[in-house]
C-alpha cells in the first residue's frame, strides 16, 4: 500500500512506449556499427582476393592495364560501404530488404556495363595447354614442356591434403580417445609434451628431415618409393607429424567433455567397446572430428615449404603450390593474368570447403575446447 | 530375475578403497535400498553389478553363478544413472531401441517392445523428442525405460529421483515401486535420501565410508539402527544423540543423571527419537528454544538439564511459545544405548529418566 502511493506520487508516470522506441533504435545503431565495424576489418582481407580474381579475369598477355580493376573496385567498394547505412536508414525490415536488392541490382549493373565487355577467360588456358609457356616465348619447333599438366598438380594436391586429413583425423581420434579415457604412466607428460612440440617452429626441422627422408630412399627399399624423398608420402607423413599434436590435444578436449556414464550405459545396454565408441561416443565428437580434418586439409594444400624442399624433384609430384611458383617465377613480368588465374584455381578448393562446413567450424568455436 | 551375491567384494584404486569387504544377498523380485552419504561406494556397488568395474577381491554372483568375468553386455542388466546419461544425438526412439540393437530380435518385434516400454513409463508421445527436449522427469522415465526394455534380470537404479523436484519425485517414488512391483524384477536403488530409501525399499543397506554398517527393514534401521552412523543417518528430523558416561548403573548427561538399565560402563551414546519424546507434567523441566512447524507436526528445541533436545509433536500449529517453561519425558523402551567408542548399539541397554 505505502509502496504504491510512494510510486504514484514520487514518480512520474514511466513511458513504456518511449522506452521501447529507444531500445529499439539503440539496438539498430548498435547493428549498424557492427556491420561498419565488421566490414572495415575485413576490407584489407577481401581486397587482394578481389583484385587477384578480376586480375584473372580481366588482364591481357604483356599488358599492364589496370583500369578493369579500378572500375570494378570504384563500383564494389561503393557498394559494400552503402550496405550498411541502409540498415540505419530503413527501420523496417521489408524497406531493408528492397533498398538492399536495389543497390545489388544497380552494382551488378553497373558491373555489366563498365567491365563485363572487358573480361575473358584467355588467362586460364594453362588448364587445357600445357605449352603455354613455350608459346609465350614464342619457340618454334620442338616444345621444351617445361610444366606438368595443372591437372596433375591439382590432383596431387588433392591426395596430399586428402591423405594428411585421413591421418590427423585417424589417429588424432583414436590418440585423444586413449588420452582422454585411460590412465598410463606418463600421461601428464605426454600431454604437456604435445603442447610444447605444437610449439616448435616446424621450419627449424627441415634440414633433419630432409636427411631422414633422403635415409629412407636410399636405404628403405620399397619404403623409399612410398615415403622417401621426392614422394609425396614423404611430404604427407612429415605434415601429419607436424599437425598432430595440436589435433590430438583438441580431440582429447573434445571426448574429456562426453560423459563417461553414456559409455558405461552403452556398455550395460549391450554394446561392446567397439560399438560403445563407435555408436555413442564418436557422434559426440562429430564436430571435432571435422574442425581438425578441415584444417589438417587446408595445411595440407596450401603447404610450401616442405614440398618445395622435399618434392620438387620429380615433376609429376608437383603440387599446386610448387606450379603456382614455377609459374610465377617463368611468367610474372609477362603475362601475370595467367599468375592470377593459377592462384584462383589454388584458392577454390579451399574456399568451397570452408563454405560448406562452415556450420561445423562455427559449432566448434562455440562449443569450446576443453583443456 | 536373479538372485544377486556379493561375497567379501572389494574395490579399491590405489590407495582410495571404494568398497571394502562387502557382503550381501538380495533375493529374486526384491527391491533393495543401499543408502549412503556421497563418496561411501554406492555408485561402484552398482557398477561392478554391471560388469562396468570389476571387483578387486571377492565375487560377484547372479543365481549362484560367478559373473566376475563375464563383460558388460553379457549381464543382461538395466542401469539408470545418476545422470541418466541418454544418448543426446538419438531420438527418445532410438534411445529406447539402442539395447534391443545387440540382441536378436526381429525389427518389428523390437519396434514394439520400445513402444511398450516407453507406454509402461508414460513417454509414448515422446518418442521423435531429442533429450535435450525433454523434462529431467521425462528424461529420467526414459532412461528406465531403455532400461527395462531389454526384460533385463536385474535393475540398478543410481539415484534416480535426485534431480526432481519435490512432488515429482513423490510420483515417481510410487511408479517406480508398482512398476517393480509388477514386473518382478531384483533391484537395487541407490540414494542419499532416507525418505526414498524407507518409502521404497522391502529392505534398506545402509554404508559408510565403502562398508556396510546395517542391513534391514526400513523399522528395522529406524528403531533399532545398530550403530551410531545409521542413528544419526536415518530420521528427519534427526534423532537425539546425547554423549555421556556410565557409572555404577547411572548415565551421566551434562550433569544429570539418567537412571541405567542393563550394564553399562564407559563413554556412552544415548539416543531418542524426536517423536518419542512428550511434554508431559512431572518430567525434566526446561524451557522452548525454537519452534519450527513442519507440516503435521511441529518441531521444538528445548533446553534442559540433557541439553538441546528436538521435540516432536502433533499438531501442525505451535501452541507453545519460545521461552516458555515446559517439561519432558520419554520411555525407557524408546531409547537406544551406544557405546561412544565402538559405536555400537547396547542391545539390552536403555536409560530411564528420574522420577
Ligand atoms: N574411477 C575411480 N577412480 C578412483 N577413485 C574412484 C573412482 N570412482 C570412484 N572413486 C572413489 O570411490 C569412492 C566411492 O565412489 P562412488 O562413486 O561409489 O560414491 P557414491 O556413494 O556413489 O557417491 P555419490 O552419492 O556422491 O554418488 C569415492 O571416494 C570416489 O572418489
Ligand atoms: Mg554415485
Amino acid at each position: 500500500m505505502a509502496a504504491d502511493s510512494v510510486a504514484a506520487v514520487g514518480q512520474p508516470v514511466i513511458e513504456w512506449d518511449t522506452l521501447a522506441a529507444r531500445a529499439r533504435s539503440r539496438r539498430r545503431w548498435t547493428m549498424t556499427a557492427l556491420y561498419a565495424f565488421l566490414i572495415v576489418v575485413s576490407v584489407p582481407i577481401l581486397i587482394p582476393y578481389l583484385w587477384m580474381f578480376t586480375i584473372s579475369i580481366s588482364a591481357t598477355t604483356g599488358g599492364t592495364d589496370t583500369f578493369v580493376l579500378w572500375r570494378a573496385v570504384a563500383i564494389l567498394g561503393p557498394a559494400v560501404f552503402a550496405f550498411w547505412p541502409l540498415q540505419a536508414i530503413f527501420e523496417d525490415g521489408k524497406a531493408l530488404q528492397r533498398a538492399r536488392l536495389v543497390l545489388v541490382a544497380v552494382a551488378l549493373i553497373a558491373l555489366a556495363i563498365f567491365v563485363a565487355p572487358h573480361l575473358h577467360e584467355h588467362n586460364f588456358r594453362f588448364m587445357w595447354n600445357r605449352n603455354f609457356v613455350d608459346e609465350l616465348r614464342g619457340y618454334g619447333g620442338e616444345l621444351i614442356q617445361q610444366f606438368p599438366s595443372v591437372w596433375v598438380a591439382f590432383a596431387n594436391s588433392l591426395l596430399l591434403a586428402g591423405a594428411v586429413m585421413l591421418i590427423v583425423v585417424t589417429v588424432a581420434t583414436l590418440a585423444g580417445y586413449y588420452i582422454s579415457r585411460f590412465a598410463f604412466a606418463g600421461r601428464s607428460t605426454f600431454l604437456r609434451s604435445l603442447l610444447v612440440l605444437h610449439a616448435f617452429p616446424a621450419m627449424t626441422l627441415i634440414i633433419p628431415i630432409f636427411l631422414i627422408l633422403f635415409a629412407v630412399s636410399e636405404y628403405g627399399w620399397i619404403l623409399g618409393e612410398i615415403i622417401g624423398l621426392g614422394t609425396i608420402g614423404g611430404v604427407v607423413l612429415v605434415i601429419c607429424t607436424i599437425e598432430l599434436p595440436f589435433a590430438i590435444f583438441i580431440m582429447k578436449g573434445f571426448f574429456d567433455a562426453v560423459p563417461w556414464e553414456i559409455e558405461m550405459s552403452a556398455l550395460a545396454d549391450g554394446a561392446s567397446r567397439r560399438q560403445a565408441f563407435v555408436r555413442v561416443v564418436l557422434p559426440q565428437v562429430k564436430v571435432g572430428m571435422f574442425a581438425i580434418g578441415i584444417f589438417a586439409f587446408i595445411r595440407g594444400w596450401e603447404e610450401y615449404v616442405f614440398v618445395r624442399t622435399l618434392l620438387q624433384f620429380e615433376k609429376s609430384n608437383w603440387v599446386m603450390s610448387l606450379y603456382l611458383f614455377w609459374v610465377a617465377d617463368d611468367i610474372m613480368g609477362v603475362d601475370y593474368g595467367m599468375v592470377a588465374a593459377v592462384g584462383v584455381l589454388y584458392v577454390v578448393p579451399g574456399l568451397l570447403l570452408y563454405v560448406f562446413t562452415q556450420k561445423f567450424l562455427v559449432q566448434m568455436t562455440l562449443g569450446g575446447i576443453k583443456g | 530375475m536373479a538372485r544377486v551375491e556379493l561375497n567379501n567384494v572389494r574395490k579399491a584404486w590405489g590407495e582410495t578403497v571404494a568398497v571394502d569387504d562387502l557382503t550381501l544377498t538380495i533375493e529374486h523380485g526384491e527391491l533393495v535400498s543401499i543408502l549412503g552419504p556421497s563418496g561411501c561406494g554406492k555408485s561402484t556397488i552398482l557398477l561392478m553389478l554391471a560388469g562396468i568395474y570389476a571387483p578387486t577381491e571377492g565375487e560377484l554372483r547372479f543365481d549362484g553363478q560367478v559373473v566376475n568375468e563375464v563383460e558388460a553386455k553379457d549381464r543382461n542388466v538395466g542401469i539408470v544413472f545418476q545422470s541418466y546419461a541418454l544418448y543426446p544425438h538419438m531420438s527418445v526412439r532410438q534411445n529406447i531401441m539402442f539395447p534391443m540393437r545387440f540382441k536378436q530380435v526381429p525389427a518389428n518385434e523390437a519396434s514394439r517392445l520400445v513402444e511398450e516400454a516407453a507406454d509402461l513409463v508414460r513417454v509414448g508421445d515422446l518418442l521423435e523428442r531429442r533429450p535435450s527436449q525433454l523434462s529431467g522427469g521425462q528424461q529420467q522415465r526414459v532412461a528406465l525405460a531403455r532400461a527395462l526394455v531389454k526384460e533385463p534380470q536385474l535393475l540398478l537404479l543410481d539415484e534416480p529421483l535426485s534431480n526432481l523436484d519435490a512432488t515429482l519425485r513423490m510420483t515417481m517414488r510410487s511408479e517406480i515401486k508398482s512398476l517393480q512391483a509388477k514386473l518382478g524384477i531384483t533391484t537395487i536403488l541407490v540414494t542419499h535420501d532416507q525418505l526414498e530409501a524407507t518409502t521404497m525399499a522391502d529392505r534398506i543397506v545402509c554404508m559408510k565410508a565403502g562398508r556396510i554398517e546395517q542391513v534391514g527393514t526400513p523399522d528395522d534401521l529406524y528403531s533399532r539402527p545398530s550403530s551410531l552412523f545409521v542413528a544419526g543417518f536415518i530420521g528427519a528430523p534427526p534423532i537425539n544423540l546425547l554423549p555421556g558416561k556410565a557409572v555404577d548403573g547411572k548415565l551421566n548427561v551434562n550433569d544429570f543423571s539418567l537412571t541405567c538399565e542393563g550394564a553399562a560402563a564407559g563413554d556412552v551414546t544415548v539416543g531418542i527419537r524426536p517423536e518419542r519424546i512428550s511434554f508431559a507434567e512431572g518430567g525434566i523441566p526446561g524451557t522452548i528454544d525454537q519452534t519450527e512447524p513442519m507440516g503435521r507436526e511441529t518441531l521444538y528445541v528445548v533446553s534442559c538439564p540433557l541439553g538441546s533436545i528436538r521435540v516432536l509433536e502433533a499438531g501442525s500449529k505451535a501452541h507453545r511459545r519460545i521461552g516458555e517453561a515446559v517439561a519432558i519425558s520419554f520411555d525407557p523402551s524408546d531409547t537406544l544405548v551406544y557405546d561412544s567408542r565402538t559405536e555400537a548399539l547396547l542391545g539390552d541397554v536403555r536409560a530411564r529418566a528420574p522420577s
